[in-house]
């Protein structure tokens, strides 16, 4: 089923600003790690919060997850988070060419999760004719309940998402993260007038 | 003399946009591909001038065509048109024989001075 009701063409234009936006953000990422990003096809697809708390958990005991909100113009709003399993994140110092404690593996995150956050969101809204502001990012605290509980308490707060789905990986360095952008219902409403807009012109 | 070309996307858009890149005087004949394979199948029955060709595709992507294409000798000039811009990718690309590499969204400025510089116009 196309998440939330959106046609086929409203898909087509989605996926395709992701995909550019997608593209310019893990060029941005190559360049920060000096190497190079392989992508695949992003996955778009309609989930409850709840089931999305579940299945982060389940892909690994325990992962670090950078959440940051975004806002644009005509309620254009969501949140995006960036997801690291621990093995990669315990390494993130040596791929950066960090010295120990020279900064936390913490920071380390975040900084690269604004890299990616803000290069697709900027890039996206570019494409849209939008322009988007940020809450700080977050760094939420592993484990099953706090994830869980977080993820219920975003501003949204809402019971369905569109969940966007991107995975960046670095195989000279065996890193992956994956970026899980979170549009709450209500968006989707107003993300469609913005694609149907995009679509007459075609 | 009319040009043979064929774009393989695998989102409409993205193709319909090619199509209306293209220079309004060039005297072309468009097919359209959804993916690598649909690619190949034009490309084997009959002789295209120019490919504009994605690469994150699923089925069989850019690479996987531009690899074919050598390997199978098959004449023709690749137009990559990409969103990923790495400079790692583009290089690959131009080394697995492309004639070019644009950037996603393609504009038609652009589109234009690269098939003037390759010849086509």
């Amino acid at each position: 089923m196309t998440a939330f009701n959106l046609n086929e063409d409203q898909q087509d234009c989605l996926q395709e600003l992701i995909n550019v936006a997608m593209g310019q953000a893990s060029d941005q990422l190559a360049r920060y790690l000096d190497t190079f990003v392989h992508l695949r096809v992003p996955s778009i697809e309609q989930v409850s919060t709840t089931s999305l708390s579940n299945s982060l958990n389940q892909e690994q005991q325990s992962v670090a997850v950078v959440s940051q909100g975004f806002l644009g113009y005509e309620g254009i709003r969501g949140e995006a988070l960036l997801v690291y399993q621990h093995k990669d994140s315990d390494c993130i110092g040596n791929i950066l060419g960090y010295e120990p404690d020279e900064l936390s593996v913490e920071e380390q995150l975040i900084d690269l999760s604004s890299i990616l956050t803000t290069t697709f969101l900027n890039v996206f809204a570019l494409q849209i004719d939008n322009q988007m502001s940020y809450n700080a990012p977050r760094l939420l605290s592993s484990g099953q309940d706090a994830l869980a509980v977080y993820l219920q308490q975003l501003s949204f707060n809402c019971d369905m998402a569109l969940k966007v789905k991107i995975t960046y990986q670095v195989t000279d360095y065996s890193f992956n993260c994956d970026m899980i952008l979170l549009i709450p219902e209500s968006a989707i409403t107003n993300i469609k007038a913005v694609i149907d807009r995009i679509l007459a012109d075609y | 003399m009319t040009s043979s070309v064929l774009i393989c996307d695998d989102s409409n858009m993205a193709r319909k946009q090619v199509v209306r890149s293209l220079p309004s005087h060039w005297p072309v004949e468009v097919q359209t591909a959804k993916n690598g394979i649909e690619a190949l199948e034009v490309l084997r029955k009959q002789a295209v001038d120019v490919l504009f060709l994605d690469l994150t595709m699923p089925e069989l992507d850019g690479l996987g065509v531009l690899q074919k294409i050598k390997e199978e000798g098959i004449t023709c000039s690749v137009f990559v048109i990409s969103a990923d811009v790495q400079p790692a990718m583009q290089a690959k690309v131009l080394e697995l024989g492309a004639t070019a590499f644009l950037r996603k969204p393609v504009e038609a400025e652009v589109l234009m001075d690269e098939l003037q510089v390759h010849g086509f116009l």
